[in-house]
C-alpha cells in the first residue's frame, strides 16, 4: 500500500516537471516565431546570465518550504547584503577575498537567527521571516537610504565572466543545484529536511534532531542568498537596500511552479530549477515581445495561481 | 471580551495574576506606552496630536477589521494593501469633480472589493489553494492591472468630498473614525453575536466538525473573504481621501500592519480564536508606537524594527498563553 502511494507521488512529481518542462520547450519554439532574436546564443547566453539571482533565492527557498517552512526574509536579507558587499567593498576594494566569505557568515547566520527563532518561540514561520524581514529592512536603511557604494573592477566580471563561452555564474548555478539535488536525495540529513516537512511529528518520533533539522533549512536560506546578493552586487556595482524588495515573492514562484507543496515535504530542487527557467524565459519573451512590465505582473500572479491548481490535489 | 462565546472556559476558573495579565495585557501594555509617550513627550497628549494619530489609525483599523475575519478561519490576506491602491485608482477612474459621484464611486469600490473576495475565497476553498499563495497571487495581479491603467502616473482628479470623509470633523471627531466605529461594531456583532458569527469560529477552529453540524465551511470561508476584502476597499477609500493623490502604492505596508496588529490584538493565525476589539487594539498600540518613535526623534526606519520585534514577540506572547 505505502509502495503505491510514494510511487504515485514520483509520478505526480515527475508529472509536474514534464508539465514545466513541455511549457519551456513551447515557449522557447513560440519565442523563435516571435522574434528572429530570442533563439540566438548570445540571447540564451544573457537569459542564463541572469538566472542566478533568482535561481539562488528560489533554491533557498526551495529548502525551507521543503522543510514545511517559508522564509519571507530573503529579499530583505539580499539587499541588506549588497549594501554591506558594495560599501565595504568601497572602503577596502583590497579586501575582496574577505568581503565574500563575510557576507556568506552573515548570511548563512541570519538564516540560522529565523529558524532558531521558529524553533525557540515556536512561532509560525510566516510571523517570524515577516518581522525577520522587516527589522533587517529597517536597520539596512537606517545605515544607508539611497543606493551607494562601488565595486572593484576584478569582483564586477564575476558577473558576466565566462567559462568556455558559457556564464561562469551559469556553471555555478547548475553545480549548486546538482548538488543541492544530490544532497536531498542520497544524503541522511538530505533525506530528513523531506522526513520534517512531510509529518514534524512522525519526525520527532523517530528520534531525529528535528529543530536541528529546522535551523540548518532555514541557515540554508541565508546561504543561498548570500550567493544570490554576491551576483547581484558584481552585476549592479552599487549595494541597494530596495533592491530585493521584490525577490521575496519572486523566489516563491519557482518553487511552487515546480511542484514544490507548500506545506512541506514533497517536491525537490529539480522542479525549482524548470520553474526558475521556465520564469526567467517568460519575462524574457515578453520583453521581447514588448509586452509591458505591469502585464508581466498579472501574468506572474496567473501562473502561481495555474501551477498550484494543477499541482493540489483535493482534500475532500 | 477576549473569549469568543463558543469557546469552553478555560480549566482553572480562579482569577489569578496571569490570567489577568492574558486577558488585559494589551490594554495594559498601550497604558504603558502612552504614559511613556506622555512623559517623553509633552505634544503626545495634546488633542490635536491625539486626533491626529486617531485619522491616520482609522484606514488600518477597517482593513483589520476584515483581516480578522480572514485569520479566524485559518486565513490570510495579503491582497488587501493591492486592493486599497486599486480601489483608489477606481476613484479617481470617475474623473468626477463633484460630490454627486460619491456614492457611485463607493459602490463600485465596494463591487469590486468583493469579486476580488469572491475569487480569493473560491481559490482557497473550492481549489485548495493556500491563503498564501492565493492573496498573493491576486496582489501582483491586481498591481499589474493598477499600473497598466495608469501607467505608473499618479491620478488627483477627486470629489472634494472625499477628502472630508478621510480628514473631516463632526463635532471634533474625525470621520473616518466614526465610520470605523460603525463597521467594527456592525462586524463586531456579526462575528461576536450571530449565527454566521458562531459559525466562523467553528470553522476556524474544526472545519471537519463544523462540516459535521450542518456548517458549509467552504461557504463560511468565501464569506470572510469577501467582508476582508470589502473592508480594505472601504479602508482604500478613506485612505485616499487622506492621501488627496493616487500614487499606485496607497496602503504600502498595510498587509503587513494589519496582521501585525491582529496577532497583537490576539488573533490566532492557526484560526478559530480572536475578537475584533482586541484586534483593533492592537491597531492603536501599532499607532501609538509609530507615533512615539516620531516624537521622540528617532530615526522613522526604527519604526520598521520596532515592528519586526513586537509581531514576532506577540506571536510567542501568546503562543505560551495557548500552551
Amino acid at each position: 500500500m505505502s509502495a503505491i502511494t510514494v510511487d504515485l507521488r514520483r509520478n505526480r512529481l515527475m508529472l509536474s516537471y514534464l508539465i514545466v518542462a513541455v511549457l519551456l520547450v513551447l515557449l522557447a519554439v513560440a519565442g523563435g516565431f516571435l522574434s528572429d532574436r530570442f533563439l540566438t546564443w548570445r540571447n540564451i547566453g544573457n537569459l542564463f546570465q541572469q538566472l542566478i539571482v533568482l535561481g539562488m533565492v528560489s533554491l533557498g527557498q526551495t529548502f525551507v518550504v521543503l522543510m514545511g517552512g517559508i522564509d519571507l526574509a530573503i529579499g530583505s536579507l539580499v539587499g541588506a547584503l549588497t549594501v554591506f558587499l558594495a560599501n565595504f567593498l568601497e572602503w577596502r576594494p583590497d579586501l575582496v577575498w574577505l568581503a565574500l566569505p563575510l557576507a556568506l557568515v552573515v548570511a548563512t547566520a541570519v538564516g540560522a537567527l529565523n529558524g532558531l527563532l521558529t524553533v525557540v518561540l515556536r512561532v509560525h514561520p510566516l510571523i517570524v521571516t515577516l518581522g525577520m524581514s522587516s527589522i533587517i529592512f529597517g536597520g539596512t536603511l537606517m545605515y544607508r537610504k539611497e543606493p551607494g557604494g562601488s565595486v572593484p573592477r576584478a569582483f564586477a566580471d564575476i558577473a558576466y565572466a565566462k567559462v568556455g563561452g558559457i556564464p561562469l555564474s551559469a556553471i555555478v548555478l547548475v553545480v549548486i543545484f546538482a548538488l543541492a539535488g544530490l544532497w536531498l536525495q542520497r544524503t541522511r540529513t538530505g533525506r530528513s529536511i523531506y522526513f520534517v516537512g512531510g509529518d514534524r511529528e512522525a519526525a520527532r518520533l523517530n528520534g531525529l534532531p528535528v529543530d536541528r533539522i529546522v535551523v540548518l533549512a532555514y541557515a540554508l536560506s541565508g546561504l543561498c542568498a548570500g550567493i544570490a546578493a554576491i551576483f547581484l552586487t558584481a552585476r549592479t556595482g552599487v549595494g541597494d537596500p530596495r533592491i530585493g524588495a521584490a525577490l521575496t515573492l519572486q523566489s516563491v514562484t519557482p518553487v511552487v511552479v515546480g511542484g514544490t507543496i507548500l506545506a512541506g515535504g514533497r517536491g525537490g530542487v529539480l522542479g525549482t530549477f524548470l520553474g526558475v527557467l521556465l520564469v526567467t524565459m517568460l519575462n524574457s519573451l515578453l520583453n521581447f515581445v514588448n509586452v509591458s512590465s505591469y502585464y508581466q505582473w498579472v501574468i506572474q500572479g496567473l501562473i502561481i495561481i495555474i501551477a498550484v491548481g494543477i499541482h493540489t490535489t483535493r482534500r475532500r | 471580551m477576549m473569549v469568543p462565546l463558543d469557546t469552553p472556559m478555560p480549566r482553572s476558573q480562579s482569577i489569578s495574576m496571569a490570567s489577568v495579565f492574558e486577558r488585559y495585557g494589551l490594554m495594559i501594555f498601550l497604558v504603558v506606552l502612552m504614559t511613556v509617550a506622555a512623559l517623553a513627550s509633552p505634544t503626545f497628549l495634546r488633542p490635536a496630536n491625539l486626533v491626529n494619530v486617531l485619522t491616520i489609525a482609522a484606514p488600518l483599523g477597517m482593513v483589520v477589521v476584515g483581516q480578522t475575519f480572514v485569520i479566524l478561519v485559518r486565513g490570510l490576506d495579503l491582497s488587501v494593501a493591492s486592493l486599497m491602491a486599486t480601489v483608489a485608482v477606481l476613484a479617481t477612474a470617475f474623473k468626477a469633480t463633484t460630490n454627486e459621484a460619491i456614492p457611485m464611486i463607493f459602490i463600485a469600490a465596494i463591487a469590486l472589493s468583493a469579486v476580488v473576495g469572491l475569487v480569493n475565497g473560491w481559490l482557497v476553498a473550492k481549489r485548495n489553494v493556500s491563503p498564501f499563495l492565493a492573496t498573493l497571487a491576486m496582489m501582483i495581479i491586481l498591481q499589474g492591472i493598477r499600473f497598466a491603467y495608469t501607467g505608473g502616473a499618479p491620478i488627483s482628479t477627486l470629489p472634494p468630498g472625499m477628502g472630508f470623509l478621510a480628514s473631516g470633523r463632526i463635532f471634533g471627531v474625525p470621520v473616518n473614525l466614526i465610520t470605523l466605529a460603525f463597521l467594527a461594531i456592525a462586524f463586531g456583532i456579526v462575528l461576536h453575536r450571530s449565527r454566521l458569527g458562531r459559525e466562523i469560529f467553528m470553522v476556524g477552529s474544526n472545519p471537519k466538525a463544523a462540516f459535521l453540524n450542518g456548517v458549509a465551511p467552504d461557504r463560511v470561508v468565501i464569506l470572510c473573504y469577501v467582508i476582508c476584502s470589502v473592508c480594505a476597499g472601504i479602508g482604500g477609500l478613506f485612505l485616499l481621501g487622506y492621501v488627496g493623490t493616487v500614487s499606485n502604492w496607497v496602503g504600502q505596508g498595510y498587509e503587513l500592519d494589519s496582521i501585525v496588529a491582529a496577532v497583537m490584538g490576539g488573533v490566532a493565525l492557526t484560526g478559530g480564536r480572536g475578537n475584533i476589539f482586541a484586534a483593533l487594539l492592537g491597531v492603536a498600540v501599532l499607532v501609538v508606537i509609530n507615533n512615539l518613535v516620531l516624537l521622540l526623534g528617532f530615526p522613522i526606519e526604527m519604526q520598521l524594527i520596532i515592528k519586526g520585534v513586537i509581531i514576532i514577540g506577540a506571536a510567542a506572547f501568546y503562543r505560551t498563553r495557548l500552551a
